[in-house]
């Protein structure tokens, strides 16, 4: 006979100590006025009411979670698989985010090494082929990366797919449209 | 201004509407070609395993809305875009699972049963016909009931509804699309608590803006696309990758199936699915009238119904449901695609969205201006002309004319895109990532929009992992602050009686029924959408 699942129970308990948390710490901590205000002798909603009422929402359904949807059937299972793949999953896409927004500064800065007046990358931002090299480095490692982590290898094919997607992302939202930045050149 | 005189301006909003070419001296308007493109893409979209409607909607909102502006001509495009998108997502849905027994979405599983047994028995065209026919024929009847029941249904609203009726009707909006968006009433109340929770914070009327831990970050609260983007795109991304990573990659071939026999949709065929259409476009058109019931359980129901009426009236020659009857695939696509449709309803009338397609038109439509869903669409000013009115009627010009697409060009198209199978998932779903990246930073033009939305992204990675449908935490993200507004004015309003959502009869059955719907559905199991 299987084991039977306590997933909803768990998951229960999580919701009703979190809603708690919110609701009697969180919103008393970090809100200026209450759940009803005085102002001016007239009542008036405050600001913690409708955060409180999404942590009655969280409440009520941890509540109906471990009373009465405890024994429901398929109760699926967060396993340390998810976590790991999740984990393995954002390091790759903070890299890649990393080397997005640093890349083209970092060429910047290798170039004026050889340059008597400095180039400056802010000034250079929308700029070809400056305003494109982070876009382009992340945008490959991102994809290939994670390809590369769903096929347990680093493939020629999965970098060619990734350069072109990412040749085909830069002439679909940046050649057409002046007004719009890829990223990071928004942030430098 | 009468009726038929708002009719005609819509009409005209989008056959006259600004000219991008002529064809032999005839002006082609630039919302007809939009509602051309997005039908094609939604065709291609729809039948590519692993991408939906939705993907396709939010990665080109940003680029439409930077293309066409902030003004109101620009709304008749876009929206004629991403009507388009969702009615060719709807039939292309079927190709994938017919031919590779591969549903693309949930509903498209019930038309693997005898989609794909056709199929394997050589009929792979007469599958695809009977599919395309009958999710026409249901989309067509939902739309006609649409067009009908919005604007009668938006007058009864606002003639009846006051203040705290309204506020009542949110809450009961939320607790509906909880109760009965994935199964589990608990987790769809945890799921709409938790998109609450997310769009008060850095909000509010106070100078400091709430729950933001004194950063300056979350003081600006969390940009919409991040949240409806990262948990039903990004999550969804890393659901998908996390299965392939399992999975490792399914080594198995795709079987090719050769076909035999008569494959056309003769007349007779017609006529032996007409009674199994239009009962599920009516079962299909009432349950999307509802908010958030959405088309798996239309399926459901559609096919269920068709098998006890076809266990009937089968004779020996004829297949059993699941062994290839045309009458479960006509069943179950009537009844997916007539939700589209209805679904509308609550958008145009009440402005709450019911499901994703919608969440996405009114993103289109706020993030524009000058079109806001809801009752006030819907008033026939006899002196001075409504320009909402006008939209809606273009809207709905929209829709016809995407039906008959739908009718003419339709099928043909997607009969074509069986090819769409042959990308590998692996490769679709890190390049959606990444659009999806970038349409977000191409609105908000800050890292730290990525950052939420890998944040939200990795929230709706771990609610599919627990089987929490996002659906309910993204339409509480977005009717969150139009919840609040309202509770305040009625509040006020009533004198500031604390029980406002109590004293009207109306408020009150609202109340009762939102609270009953959560009990009914208590016991009930599904699966996640």
């Amino acid at each position: 006979m299987p084991e039977k699942s306590r997933s909803n129970l768990l998951l229960g308990l999580a919701c009703i100590v979190f809603s708690l948390v919110v609701v009697f710490i969180w919103i008393p901590l970090d809100t200026d006025s209450g759940i009803i205000e005085k102002v001016r002798r007239r009542l008036t909603i405050g600001d913690a009411m409708a955060p409180s009422i999404a942590g009655l929402f969280i409440l009520i359904g941890g509540f109906v979670l471990i009373t009465f949807e405890r024994n429901t059937r398929k109760q699926p299972n967060i396993m340390a698989s998810n976590f790991k793949f999740i984990i393995r999953t954002l390091s790759i896409l903070f890299l890649s985010l990393l080397i997005m927004r640093y890349s083209g500064p970092f060429l910047v800065a290798a170039v004026n090494m050889t340059l008597i007046e400095p180039l400056e990358y802010r000034l250079l931002r929308d700029t070809i082929p400056w305003k494109h090299i982070g876009y382009f480095i992340g945008g490959v490692v991102l994809i290939a990366g994670l390809i590369a982590q769903v096929e347990s290898r680093l493939s020629v094919v999965s970098v060619g797919v990734a350069i072109l997607a990412t040749i085909i992302l830069i002439l679909i939202y940046d050649f057409p449209f002046d007004d719009l930045l890829l990223p990071p050149n928004g942030d430098v | 201004m009468g009726v038929l005189d708002y009719i005609w301006l819509g009409i005209t909003a989008v056959f006259q509407g600004p000219e991008l070419f002529d064809f032999f001296g005839i002006p082609i308007s630039i919302t007809l070609v939009m509602i051309f493109c997005g039908f094609l893409l939604g065709i291609v979209v729809g039948a590519t395993p692993g991408l939906a409607g939705p993907v396709a909607m939010a990665i080109s909102l940003p680029i439409l809305i930077s293309a066409f502006g902030y003004s109101p001509d620009a709304l008749l495009p876009v929206l004629g875009f991403l009507i388009g998108i969702m009615k060719g997502a709807t039939v292309g849905g079927a190709v994938p699972a017919i031919l590779f027994n591969t549903p693309g979405t949930p509903d498209a599983y019930l038309t693997t049963l005898d989609g794909y047994p056709m199929a394997q028995k050589g009929k792979a065209k007469k599958a695809l016909r009977v599919a395309h026919f009958s999710s026409v024929s249901g989309d067509t009847f939902s739309d006609l009931v649409l067009f009908v029941c919005a604007p009668f249904l938006a007058i009864i609203v606002e003639s009846y509804l006051d203040l705290p009726e309204k506020t009542a009707l949110l809450i009961l909006s939320l607790s509906f699309i909880a109760a009965v968006v994935g199964g589990s009433p608990a987790k769809g109340l945890v799921s709409a608590g938790l998109g609450l929770l997310a769009v008060y914070i850095g909000t509010g009327e106070d100078f400091y803006p709430r729950l933001s831990m004194g950063t300056q970050e979350l003081s600006r609260g969390f940009p919409i696309a991040t949240a409806v983007l990262g948990v039903l795109i990004i999550g969804a991304v890393f659901k998908g990758l996390e299965e392939l990573w399992i999975e490792n990659r399914s080594k198995g071939t795709i079987q090719q199936n050769y076909q035999s026999g008569d494959q056309q949709l003769r007349t007779k065929d017609i006529r032996q699915l007409a009674p199994y259409i239009a009962r599920s476009a009516v079962i299909g058109t009432a349950i999307g009238a509802l908010p958030g019931i959405g088309s798996t359980l239309a399926a459901t129901l559609g096919y269920t119904v068709a098998k006890r009426r076809y266990d009937i009236n089968k004779t020996d020659d004829m297949p059993n449901f699941g062994d290839g009857a045309p009458e479960g695939i006509a069943a179950t696509e009537a009844a997916n695609s007539s939700v589209s449709g209805a679904n509308l309803i609550p958008v145009l009338s009440l402005g709450i969205p019911g499901n994703a397609a919608a969440v996405f038109l009114i993103l289109a439509a706020d993030s524009i201006g000058g079109f806001n869903p809801g009752p006030a669409v819907f008033k026939f000013t006899p002196d001075i002309i409504n320009p909402e009115l006008v939209i809606a009627f273009g809207l709905f010009t929209t829709m016809f004319l995407a039906n008959i697409l739908n009718w003419t060009i339709g099928g043909i198209f997607m009969r074509s895109m069986g090819v769409m199978i042959h990308i590998p998932k692996q490769f679709l779903l890190p390049v959606v990532l990444l659009l999806t990246l970038t349409a977000i930073y191409v609105q908000e033009t800050r890292m730290e929009a990525i950052l939420f939305a890998l944040g939200f992204g990795v929230l709706g990675f771990f609610m599919r992992s627990l089987s929490i449908s996002p659906l309910p935490f993204v339409i509480a993200f977005i009717l969150g602050g139009k919840l609040e507004d309202s509770a305040r004015q009625a509040f006020s309003a009533s004198g500031n009686d604390p029980f406002f959502l109590f004293t009207s009869p109306v408020a009150a059955v609202f109340m009762a029924i939102s609270v009953g719907v959560i009990i009914f559905m208590t016991n009930k199991s599904n699966d996640v959408i």
